[in-house]
């Protein structure tokens, strides 16, 4: 199964990228890591270049809702994304804050699976269980 | 390889004098170990009559193994690229037409094909790019569908593997070449690079006007834009350019872009160091009106012909003084193009440039002041900025007499 990862926007907060690659490998996933500071169109595009079924974004700095909120304009423009599952995890806001507002907030934004301040492998294994779901696995 | 050099050797049928030409749409120029001559070619004339008319006696003292010929004057190659997204497939199509010196009639999402008109003109070579080689299905009927509406004399494929079996069943006489996106998803150049430069080749052989060249000439004929990005990396040996630089060689008919990769942050992994961008369209000579119309749709300009103390009335006129203004404007027109100011194919970081350089026949109509008055309004203007880099006018050409010159030692 291949995914699509890397850190969104102007971020360059790099440590958990490497993890990321380096887990979802071990977990038999192909990765295509974009790597820090890769903006929404270049997730999109690298979807369509690859034929991935997974988009895993990361944020780290703060920057994750402004992103998230361009996720379904963008989102629109493309005839081929529908199937992908879509998730994101890091610091998704300022601060703290609290994952009972964070969580639907992205979901509204088309996230699939929203982690923050979730440990990796929680998260992944979150990911395993929805593509289990979805007869995808 | 060196040459041992004699300054006072005169005599040309010796194995070290070379006489290079470069055939532009507006000018030809010639030289030799010692001289440089330029002159306006005339239209009613072959271009190898005209040479032959302004300069056969110069030609006359060399055998036809001595002399080199760049040209830009058959206009270059066309091509449209179609291709499935724009970060990835039409970036990297685009990179590597540039960079074979061929120049962009449209780019094509493919998704949205068919919103798209079919331009008119015969297109010289499509370019379809698609998708890594684990990816299948990129492209369908509607890729098809709009390829039998436009006229084109090439069609090569630089997409997924797996797609190629489709693709050939469907595209009559298409050429399959290596992927241009890797498995990372980075660029592969070589293959198509070759290719392009190859049809350039094919495309001026095929030309009468530029074919009759190889009456004098032994040597085959390359692209002008190819041969300066060779020499750009030795740009130093002859002038003070610190990098990055972005050199312009603002032409008759179009504009040629040539830039260190320093200046741009995208994620193309090439081993060039310097990428090069064309605007076709934007010259002062064939294309006067198109720059004209360019410049009356920029919302700067009027304050920058009142900056250079000249009214609209000079697009009008012929003179001198015209033909400075319409050189100034095509500066200006130009770093707005590249400029994050517009949203473009690329965006360099002008604010990073430690030099621009001129080339072309500018060098001999403007003044370095002139230029800087131009490049610093800008960067007041545009860029809100005192950046201030410096101005190179190659007035002698050595950018080309070096790569001319180094292309005729790498043979
Ligand atoms: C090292 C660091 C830096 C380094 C980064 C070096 C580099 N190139 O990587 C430097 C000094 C450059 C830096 C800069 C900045 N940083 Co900093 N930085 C950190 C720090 C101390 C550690 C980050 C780290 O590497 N952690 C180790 C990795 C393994 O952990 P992690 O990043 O948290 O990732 C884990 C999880 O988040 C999760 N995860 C991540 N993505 C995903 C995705 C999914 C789907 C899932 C399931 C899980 C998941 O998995 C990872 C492994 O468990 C953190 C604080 C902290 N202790 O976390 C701040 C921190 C991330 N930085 C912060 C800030 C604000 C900045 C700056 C804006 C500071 C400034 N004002 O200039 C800049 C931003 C620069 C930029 N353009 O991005 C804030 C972010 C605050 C927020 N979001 O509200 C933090 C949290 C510090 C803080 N408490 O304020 N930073």
């Amino acid at each position: 199964m291949k995914v699509v990862t890397g850190v969104v926007g102007n971020d360059i907060h790099v440590v958990a990228n490497r993890l990321i690659d380096l887990s979802l490998q071990a977990r038999g996933y192909e990765v295509f890591n974009l790597g820090v500071n890769t903006y929404l169109e270049e997730f999109f595009d690298a979807v369509i270049e690859t034929g991935a079924d997974i988009l895993l974004i990361s944020s780290l700095n703060g920057e994750a809702e402004g992103w998230g909120r361009e996720v379904p304009r963008l989102k629109a423009k493309y005839k081929k994304l529908d199937d992908i599952i879509m998730m994101i995890g890091g610091n998704l806001v300022v601060g703290t804050g609290n994952a009972e507002d964070i969580i639907p907030r992205y979901k509204g934004y088309g996230f699939d699976i929203v982690c923050h301040q979730v440990d990796l492998n929680t998260g992944l294994d979150s990911l395993e269980e929805m593509l289990k779901e979805r007869n995808l696995k | 390889m060196s040459q041992i050099e004699s300054p006072d050797d005169n005599i040309a049928k010796d194995k070290q004098e070379k006489l290079l030409i470069d055939v532009g749409s507006t000018y030809f120029k010639l030289s030799n170990k010692t001289n440089i001559e330029q002159h306006f070619r005339d239209f009613n004339k072959s271009i190898l009559d005209d040479l032959t008319h302004k300069c056969g006696q110069e030609i006359e003292r060399f055998d036809k193994k001595d002399i080199h010929i760049c040209s830009s004057a058959n206009g270059g190659l066309s091509t449209l690229i179609i291709g499935v997204t724009h970060s990835f497939s039409l970036k990297y199509a685009t990179n590597i037409a540039f960079n074979s010196g061929i120049n962009i009639i449209d780019t094509i999402l493919f998704q949205n094909i068919e919103e798209y008109s079919v331009p008119s003109d015969l297109i010289d070579v499509v370019i379809i790019v698609g998708g890594i080689n684990s990816s299948s299905d990129n492209f369908s009927e509607s890729l098809y569908r709009y390829l039998n509406n436009l006229t084109y004399s090439n069609v090569v494929f630089v997409g997924s593997e797996l797609d190629v079996p489709t693709i050939k069943a469907n595209i009559e006489n298409v050429v399959v070449l290596p992927n241009i996106i890797d498995d990372r998803l980075h660029i592969v150049e070589d293959s198509l690079k070759a290719y392009l430069t190859n049809l350039y080749q094919q495309d001026i052989e095929g030309k009468e006007d530029i074919k009759d060249l190889y009456n004098i000439t032994d040597n085959q004929i390359f692209s002008t834009p190819y041969v300066v990005n060779k020499t750009l990396p030795f740009i130093h040996t002859k002038y003070p350019v610190v990098n990055p630089f972005v050199l312009l060689d603002i032409g008759g008919a179009t504009t040629d872009i040539h830039y260190s990769k320093d200046l741009v942050d995208e994620n193309i992994v090439t081993n060039n160091e310097y990428d090069r961008l064309v605007f076709k369209k934007l010259g002062v000579y064939k294309s006067k009106q198109s720059l004209i119309f360019a410049a009356k749709n920029n919302e700067f300009v009027y304050e920058l012909l009142m900056h250079l103390k000249v009214t609209e009335n000079i697009f009008e006129e012929q003179s001198n003084k015209a033909t400075k203004v319409l050189m100034q404007l095509a500066i200006f027109l130009v770093l707005c193009k590249i400029s994050h100011y517009k949203k473009a194919y690329v965006n360099l970081k002008l604010l990073s440039v430690n030099s621009f350089v001129l080339t072309g026949g500018i060098t001999k109509v403007l003044t370095v002041e002139e230029i800087e008055n131009i490049v610093s309004f800008f960067y007041k203007k545009i860029l809100n900025s005192e950046h201030n880099p410096v101005t190179v006018l190659d007035n002698n050409y050595d950018i080309w007499t070096l790569g001319a010159e180094g292309k005729e030692r790498c043979q």
